[in-house]
């Protein structure tokens, strides 16, 4: 086996531009992107610059919407501390620091049972505003939620307090509708609003602390808080150095497993071999037979590339003179051999000779080929076009 | 190092595998990956290494575009372990390698050629950009993969499509001999012989003095001058790199270039070829009579339009360096570029015409024609203006060279081979060479 070589002339280096950097390539492949992204963050924070989140809820203190507290909240703190709490360990805490503390408490039926009956042996005055049955029981037992008087419009008729409790007397009529109650005989209780199947307000005392039922939070709400005596009876239940407002949070879940450690362990497990069959498809995929052949591409350039761009500068300057002394020299020396004249042949020389064998008037043709003033053809584009159209005319009689 | 898609099957498999593998998840996890790596690794080290192969090669050098070459690799395996795999013969996007990738088996110790055609579709050289030999293992998961050198280089060559005119233009050459009676004197032929009269043979032939010491009328022949000297410059600068459809002038040229060695050289005339911008390009000397056109063609298909302007000044002292003292007809082909000719070539004119007979040869662009006829709407006025403007600059051009005393062939790209060898065969006929 002979090994042929052919008789090639030896490679010469392409002496090509230095070839960029990496990281330059990689600035100019990132930079728009990056730009973009850039852009897009300034313009969201910029957004959101002076734009408060308040929390919302229903009840919730720091909401705004009609539906929550922050109204009476505010007010309250403006004359006494207001504590928002989100447990029943916080609230004990915080009632257990406060002096002369009073502890109202939204919701319960977040609480546990063992949480509700911490609260109650607290030694605190307490407003309940309406109760779960089992707060009833742990907070004021022996009163019992005896009927509903929830009017379609709450406004249309406020309920009056008909008792001596001053809180009550001295707010006057409110729009407390909601869940009403009743006290059984052997309970140191007081009942207010009374509206048909019993109270819309409670307040039970013992040991020297009281503990106040509110059928509805809904007065309380920025929406009716405004309404009646709604405010004076808060401002008048919560008296107190501290108000500790215990709204509780949804319970945690306990005890459940997320969703990887529902997984069987073998489908966990078989991540590892499918990280490798991974790599292994992108080594596969990846990897080119050989490197990329470069080719050394010619320039393309059109051999009329010179006329195209005189004809544009003709239109920018709008060159109409050249256009027409152009025109007229092409057609003049198409046909002048033709006609038995030589190149340099006087203008009267070639009118004759054009009008003889066209038939055209002789002064026509001297206007059409050596106007004798400004030149008629040259004033605006249709003109080209015209002159354009009666050369072409004569050639085809000149033929 | 390669892998195949059948190590990513195998991985696939073994993933769902350890999926349902349930409590035995960690250890099946890990002997599923193990078994991966070690086969795969196991595959990569058993696989015969391409490294060791030697490689030869063989095959067409040259070919004309259009044509298709065979090349072929001989891959000699001297190691102990049989090749198996694929192997791809790397040239450049533009020679159309076919087939691209291919398989390849080669036995311990013995020898494979792999053949591949190329189907070029530039003109010039195409070059071997290397052997890739990928080798795989026995389980075919994955393997050893290596570029080797095997240089080669096939050169392109111009189509020669005029060579089509060939015989027509040899025809009429052969009418201005002196056995066709349609004779042409003229101040240059030859006497060649004496033979009898026919009747429509010219009288003004006939030889009254070997007449008399014959029994008939005799006619003395002649025949066209021979072993005349050509020298065909074909400029490279910048207007040649212009595209007149969709090929660049310098290949218009190149095909005229070729008809007229061809047409010389049967004609028993000695061609010369020389290629200029701002220095020699490719240059073939006469080595005695006979077709100088297979290296002309070898010497022009490397050659590509440079974007420089051209040195008439130097190229006329190629001209002259080349031709030394002796007549000759030198066939300048180039573009008719008002600006380029009048500063440069029309002052050396008369340099080069005190020994020679200069015939410059042009391409026309028929898109400047096209442009010079459109009348659609304004703007199409004021490119028919433009071209006008271009068309004249030719005709000007031209007639200032006739008027220095220069043979001009303008002419669109499919006529210009035969035309120029029309002006070729009248100057002969004309005894002006």
């Amino acid at each position: 086996m002979t090994v042929h070589s052919p008789e090639a002339p030896a490679v010469p280096a392409p002496a090509d531009a230095p070839p960029e950097s990496a990281v330059r390539r990689l600035w100019r492949a990132a930079r728009f992107p990056a730009v973009l992204a850039a852009a897009l963050i300034v313009v969201s924070v910029l957004m959101s610059l002076g734009d408060e989140q308040f929390p919302t809820g229903h009840l919730e203190p720091g909401s705004v919407s009609p539906d929550g507290t922050r109204a009476l909240v505010n007010v309250l703190s403006e004359d006494r501390e207001v504590e928002v709490v989100r447990s029943s360990g916080d609230a004990a805490a915080a009632v257990g620091a406060a002096d002369d503390a009073v502890l109202v408490v939204f919701l319960d039926h977040r609480l546990l049972p063992e949480e509700l009956d911490r609260l109650a042996a607290l030694d605190v005055d307490t407003v309940l505003v309406r109760p779960s049955v089992r707060s009833l029981s742990a907070f004021a037992p022996g009163v019992e939620m005896t009927g509903r008087e929830l009017p379609r419009d709450i406004l249309e008729r406020p309920l009056e307090p008909h008792c001596d409790l001053p809180a009550a007397a001295s707010a006057g009529p409110a729009y407390v509708h909601g869940e009403l109650y009743t006290a059984d005989p052997g309970v140191d209780a007081v009942g207010c609003y009374p509206a048909g199947a019993g109270d819309a307000l409670v307040q039970v005392s013992e040991d020297g602390t009281t503990t106040t039922v509110l059928g509805n939070g809904g007065p309380w709400a920025n929406r009716l808080l405004d309404r009646g005596g709604d405010a004076a009876l808060a401002l008048n239940l919560l008296d107190a150095g501290t108000v500790v407002w215990l709204r509780p949070d949804p319970p945690r879940q306990e005890g459940t497993a997320s969703l990887t450690e529902l997984l069987p362990a073998g489908v966990r497990w078989s991540l590892l071999p499918l990280a490798v069959g991974l790599v292994l498809l992108v080594v596969w995929q990846g990897r080119r037979m050989g490197a990329l052949v470069p080719e050394s591409l010619p320039v393309v350039v059109r051999a009329s590339e010179t006329t195209e761009g005189r004809a544009g500068l003709y239109r920018s300057r709008t060159a109409r003179d050249r256009v027409t002394g152009a025109l007229r020299t092409g057609f003049l020396e198409r046909h002048t051999a033709r006609l038995g004249l030589g190149p340099d042949a006087p203008p009267d020389a070639v009118v004759a000779a054009v009008a003889e064998r066209t038939g055209d008037d002789p002064q026509a043709v001297r206007e059409l080929l050596y106007p004798p003033g400004p030149d008629p053809y040259a004033a605006d584009d249709e003109g080209l076009l015209r002159l354009a159209a009666e050369l072409d005319e004569r050639s085809r009689r000149l033929r | 190092m390669v892998v195949t898609g059948r190590a990513v099957l195998l991985a696939g498999v073994l993933t769902v595998a350890v999926a349902f593998s349930g409590s035995l998840g960690p250890w099946a996890a890990a002997v599923a990956a193990a078994v991966l790596v070690v086969l795969v690794v196991l595959d990569v080290l058993l696989a015969a290494s391409p490294r060791a192969l030697r490689l030869s090669r063989a095959g067409d050098t040259s070919l004309r575009l259009g044509d298709t070459a065979a090349v072929e690799v001989t891959v000699a395996n001297p190691t102990r372990r049989g090749l198996r795999g694929t192997v791809r013969d790397a040239w450049p996007p533009s020679a159309n390698v076919e087939p691209g990738v291919q398989p390849l088996r080669v036995d311990a110790g013995e020898r494979r050629r792999v053949g591949t055609t190329l189907t070029p579709t530039r003109r010039g050289d195409a070059r071997a950009a290397g052997v890739t030999v990928r080798s795989l293992g026995p389980l075919r998961l994955a393997g050893r993969q290596r570029t080797l050198p095997a240089p080669w280089t096939v050169r392109v060559l111009p189509p020669f499509h005029s060579r089509r005119h060939l015989p027509g233009k040899l025809s009429r050459l052969r009418e201005l001999e002196g056995q066709h009676t349609a004779m042409v004197r003229g101040q240059g032929s030859e006497f060649d012989s004496l033979r009898d009269y026919v009747p429509g043979d010219d009288v003004r032939s006939i030889d009254w003095r070997a007449s008399a010491r014959n029994d008939g009328v005799v006619v003395r022949t002649w025949r066209p001058e021979r072993d005349r000297r050509i020298l065909i410059v074909l400029d490279t600068g910048r207007t040649s790199a212009g595209r007149v459809g969709d090929t660049p002038r310098l290949d218009h040229s190149m095909d005229a270039a070729l008809l007229l060695a061809a047409l010389a050289g049967k004609a028993g005339d000695r061609v010369d070829f020389l290629a200029y911008d701002r220095r020699l390009r490719a240059q073939v000397k006469a080595a005695g009579k006979g077709s100088q056109v297979h290296r002309i063609v070898e010497a022009m298909a490397p050659l590509e339009a440079e974007l420089l302007e051209s040195d008439p000044a130097g190229m006329a002292s190629a001209i002259l360096t080349a031709q030394g003292r002796t007549r000759s007809l030198v066939v300048l082909l180039t573009d008719l570029n008002a600006a380029s000719l009048e500063e440069g070539l029309l002052p050396r004119v008369p340099a080069l015409t005190a020994r020679h007979l200069l015939l410059v040869a042009a391409v026309q662009d028929p898109a400047v024609a096209a442009m010079a006829a459109g009348r659609d709407d304004s703007a199409a006025v004021y490119r028919a203006a433009a071209a006008e403007r271009t068309l004249a600059e030719r005709r000007r051009v031209t007639a200032e060279l006739r008027r220095v005393g220069v043979e001009v062939v303008d002419a669109e790209p499919e006529h210009i081979a035969p035309a120029l060898a029309d002006a070729y065969i009248n100057l002969k006929a004309q005894g002006r060479l």
